[in-house]
């Protein structure tokens, strides 16, 4: 694939006669883990919709040079999943049950499921952590598991290019770490992965990080550069603590000390 | 006990109904009809109650499928097929052909031939292509609903006045509003079987994208199902399965409400076969139904609506005594 | 002795004087006993039996409002109406300023309208002994001599309209419809009534009560040879599955009743006459029908 993964010229897109996100230009290349971050109200999730061909565009937007309205619903389908943030989600289905829907856009009318989507549903669940309790219903599970449910869902089309909205909702550390891990394999398999990351810490460690602020990609960039770090710095309105921790950036909330502040922490970092 | 079975289970519930059906009447129950020495119990056997039972299967069918269809559309486990207009769609036709009845004799003709059961039917329909104008088309399916509320609403007003300026047709109304099955014959069945298969087909056509639904109406896009034309059929498909059943045995209640509840725990999201066994259910239960409002009482009759409120209330009550509505997810 | 004249005269006048002040004492149904100190000349009445018989008694003139339904005779027609069965305007009532009203039981007005100082006679009429002692009643209540002068006469009419009735016709079973459930008209209704009078076998006995809704199986049983039905359902008893079979429909002995005549034959009042006339009526019909 030589041109860029996704092309959008965009005049406006709105939301109920709001604009959004407003006129701005973005080529985003094929491949890699790429965040999206910025302040709430931003328009993060609106641009990912955007992508997904779930809102019109007034403007240009193209999916491997093609424009994105003319491919067939299916084709785009296979090749492009997404995952919304706070969906519905079917109490009575199995676990299971729901990570096969994943497998609709390559399925037949009515066909039942055949090995393919069997070992395929097999695969996105063990990556996410879920095969254990395939036959529990949804209505049964955590937010944690039923996240790494939807996740397995969104893995089980097997889709070169993942829009991923906040993925690591009720996640706790351990199985954020798992996720970072999968987004890696997935990035080194040639999968492209947008995700809309809510947590400035993981999404630091993204091949790419698209900043956005009002409305706009304010900049596209390696996480490292520091003009990546200085446009986060500015969408989050200087209020940011960005620190290099043994090689990782890292970043706090940054808030004026107070009397009754604890003392800054004597050890050194603790690793695994 | 698994899907198989289940289906099975109700497929001979049915058919044993349906000989129940067979030995209930004005004498309650007994089985001498069925040795058919004498003319008149045989032409009661095969006559009236033979198709009466069959009618009302078929009836509790199409609540049924309608029902299972109105859950997996609007994703509320409250829905029920009357949702988008269809019963004061249906009650204010019924209304105008009985108050036109009285008046005039050109309104009288066409209204003669439309009958009651066209003028049900074709009331219900109205009521539902209304909500659909309302609503712009089948995108959004609040908009869906809250149209089919205000023509609900709006209708029933309508036929409210009607009969407060005619209370002579009231009590025919109260029939109507009650459900009735008394009066089902085979014309009736020539009527019903050909909408459930052609409806039930549909609604199944449409089951695997009921299942993506159910995961949001953005999911089910970005999974490449065309929704708006699948919204559209579904819409079409509950029009038709509830014109039918009402046109012919009045607003029946709770059927179309309750019988997907009845084997939703089998099935867990697949609307496939939630869609077959809910028809199953809903004949069972309104020809249950039907034989109690005919044997309880011999040779009076219950409306059938308030033996089917009355058995779908207690087995609602018995679900919510299990937890089943205990649990929401997300 | 011109005197003793006066006395007389003064002791006569008197008399009749306390005789017309005697308070006349109205039971009602509801076991309420109203007063009257003299006929009420402001009457309302809220239901067309009731209505009818205020009129029956030669007392149209007295009646200051009426309900929506009371259509009978054409004077009433010019009356204020007052609303329906079940909303009535209490506010139109009292600016009429009636000296009673006359309610059928299934109005709960009556307090309100006690408590707003007016007189209040609950009067149900559902059978014809019922009618009878309306007629009692509200002569009474109306300083009738008579009060059953009206009632006589009426009887009278039946025993005529009866005696009408061809003897073929006499012991025919029969089944009244009154509405397409189907609900029937059982013998103790007071269409049962009427049509025990003019010689006809009821296959819903009384048992089942005034309007039983039916298993149409039980028609069908019962065989009836004469069926009588409004006009507007009349049309639909041969498609219904099983009833082609039976006698009445056979020998098309069906007597399909207009609205205006259904609305005489069901309301228990002063005209049952009439109702029983368009029976009579029908039933002669059917047999010189068969008869030929």
């Amino acid at each position: 694939m030589s041109g860029p993964l996704f092309e959008l010229e965009l005049e406006a897109v709105r939301l109920q006669d709001r604009a959004v996100l407003h006129a701005q230009r973005l080529a985003l290349p094929e491949g890699g883990w790429s965040a999206v971050v910025g302040p709430n109200g931003a328009g993060k999730s609106t641009l990912l919709r955007a992508l997904a061909g779930l809102l019109p565009v007034e403007g240009r937007l193209a999916l491997r040079g093609r424009p994105l309205a003319d491919w067939p619903a299916r084709e785009r389908a296979r090749l492009v999943s997404w995952l919304g943030q706070n969906e519905p989600v079917p109490a009575t289905a199995s676990a299971q049950d729901v990570v096969m829907l994943g497998r609709l856009p390559h399925q037949g009318w009515l066909a039942p499921a055949s090995e393919d989507d069997r070992r395929a549903v097999e695969r996105a669940m063990r990556r996410a952590h879920c095969w254990d309790w395939r036959t529990r219903p949804l209505a049964e599970l955590s937010g944690g598991e039923r996240q790494r449910v939807l996740l397995a869902r969104a893995l089980a089309v097997e889709a070169s290019v993942l829009l991923l909205d906040e993925p690591l909702a009720h996640l706790d550390p351990s199985h954020q770490a798992d996720w970072i891990a999968l987004v890696r394999e997935l990035a080194r398999e040639g999968r492209s992965v947008l995700a809309v990351l809510h947590e400035l810490n993981v999404a630091l460690q993204a091949d790419r990080l698209l900043v956005m602020h009002a409305g706009r990609v304010r900049h596209v960039g390696a996480a490292a550069e520091p003009a990546t770090l200085a446009a986060l710095q500015s969408a989050f309105d200087h209020r940011l603590h960005l620190a290099c921790l043994q090689g990782r950036w890292v970043c706090l909330p940054f808030a004026l000390a107070t009397a009754s502040e604890p003392a800054p922490c004597t050890h050194p970092a603790l690793t695994t | 006990m698994s899907l198989r079975a289940l289906a099975l289970t109700l497929l001979a519930a049915g058919l044993a109904l349906l000989l129940l059906g067979l030995c209930v009447g004005s004498t309650g129950l007994s089985l001498e009809a069925l040795r058919g020495a004498d003319d008149v119990p045989r032409a009661i056997l095969w006559e009236i109650r033979l198709p009466r039972s069959i009618g009302a299967w078929l009836t509790g069918a199409l609540l049924g499928v309608a029902g299972a269809t109105a859950q997996g559309l609007f994703r509320n486990p409250l829905a029920d097929p009357y949702l988008l207009g269809a019963s004061a769609g249906a009650a204010l036709g019924v209304a105008l052909v009985l108050v036109g009845w009285g008046s005039g004799a050109v309104a009288a003709s066409v209204l003669a031939r439309l009958g009651m059961t066209g003028a049900a039917f074709a009331g219900s329909v109205g009521a539902m292509v209304l909500t659909l104008t309302l609503a712009r088309g089948a995108e959004q399916t609040l908009r869906l609903l809250l149209a089919g509320v205000v023509v609900g609403v709006v209708l029933l007003a309508a036929t409210s006045v009607l009969t407060l300026l005619n209370p002579d047709v009231l009590r025919s109304m109260q029939v109507f509003m009650l459900g009735n099955t008394a009066l089902l014959s085979g014309a009736s069945i020539a009527m019903l079987l050909p909408v459930l298969v052609l409806a039930g087909s549909a609604a199944y056509g449409a089951s695997r994208a009921l299942d993506a639904l159910a995961l949001g109406e953005s999911t089910a896009r970005s999974l490449g199902l065309p929704l708006a034309g699948v919204r559209f059929a579904l819409v079409g498909v509950l029009a038709l399965c509830t014109g039918a059943a009402v046109a012919q045995c009045g607003l029946v209640a709770f059927v179309g409400l309750v019988a997907p509840h009845l084997v939703r725990g089998r099935c867990g999201g697949a609307h496939g076969p939630l869609l077959a066994l809910s028809a199953l259910a809903g004949g069972a239960l309104l020809l249950s139904a039907d034989i109690l409002a005919r044997g309880l009482f011999a040779p009076q009759e219950l409306p059938v609506g308030i033996v089917t409120s009355l058995l779908g209330g207690v087995y609602l009550l018995v679900l919510m005594q299990r937890g089943r509505f205990g649990r929401t997810a997300a | 002795m011109i005197r003793r004249a006066l006395v007389g005269l003064l002791a006569a006048a008197l008399l009749a004087a306390t005789a017309h002040a005697a308070p006349v004492r109205i039971t009602d149904d509801l076991q309420h006993v109203v007063a009257f100190d003299q006929p009420p000349r402001r009457i309302v009445a809220l239901l067309p039996s009731l209505t009818e018989t205020v009129c029956a008694l030669g007392d149209c003139d007295r009646l200051v409002g009426v309900d929506r339904y009371s259509n009978w005779p054409a004077q009433v027609e010019k009356l204020p109406k007052l609303g329906g069965l079940d909303d009535p305007q209490v506010e139109a009532i009292v600016a009429l300023r009636p000296d009673v009203v006359l309610l059928a039981p299934s109005l709960r007005i009556q307090d309100r309208l006690e408590a707003l100082g007016l007189k209040v006679l609950v009067l149900q009429t559902r059978t014809q002994a019922d009618v009878r002692r309306v007629f009692q009643a509200l002569g009474e209540m109306l300083g009738r001599p008579d009060p059953l002068a009206p009632w006589r006469a009426i009887d009278a009419d039946m025993a005529r309209i009866a005696a009408t009735v061809p003897p073929s016709m006499h012991g025919r079973s029969v089944y009244f419809e009154v509405d397409a459930a189907p609900y029937a008209a059982g013998a103790s209704s007071f269409i049962g009534e009427t049509l025990a009078r003019l010689g006809l076998r009821n296959v819903v006995g009384p048992e089942l009560g005034p309007f039983p809704k039916l298993n149409p199986e039980f028609v069908v049983r019962a065989d009836p040879e004469l069926v009588m039905i409004g006009r507007r359902n009349a049309d639909s008893l041969a498609g219904r599955p099983g009833w082609s079979r039976i006698r009445a429909l056979k020998a098309h002995a069906v007597c399909a009743f207009d609205p205006a005549e259904s609305d005489v034959i069901a309301r228990p009042g002063p005209r049952m006459a009439q109702g029983a006339e368009a029976m009579a009526r029908c039933l002669r019909r059917l047999a010189d029908a068969s008869a030929q």
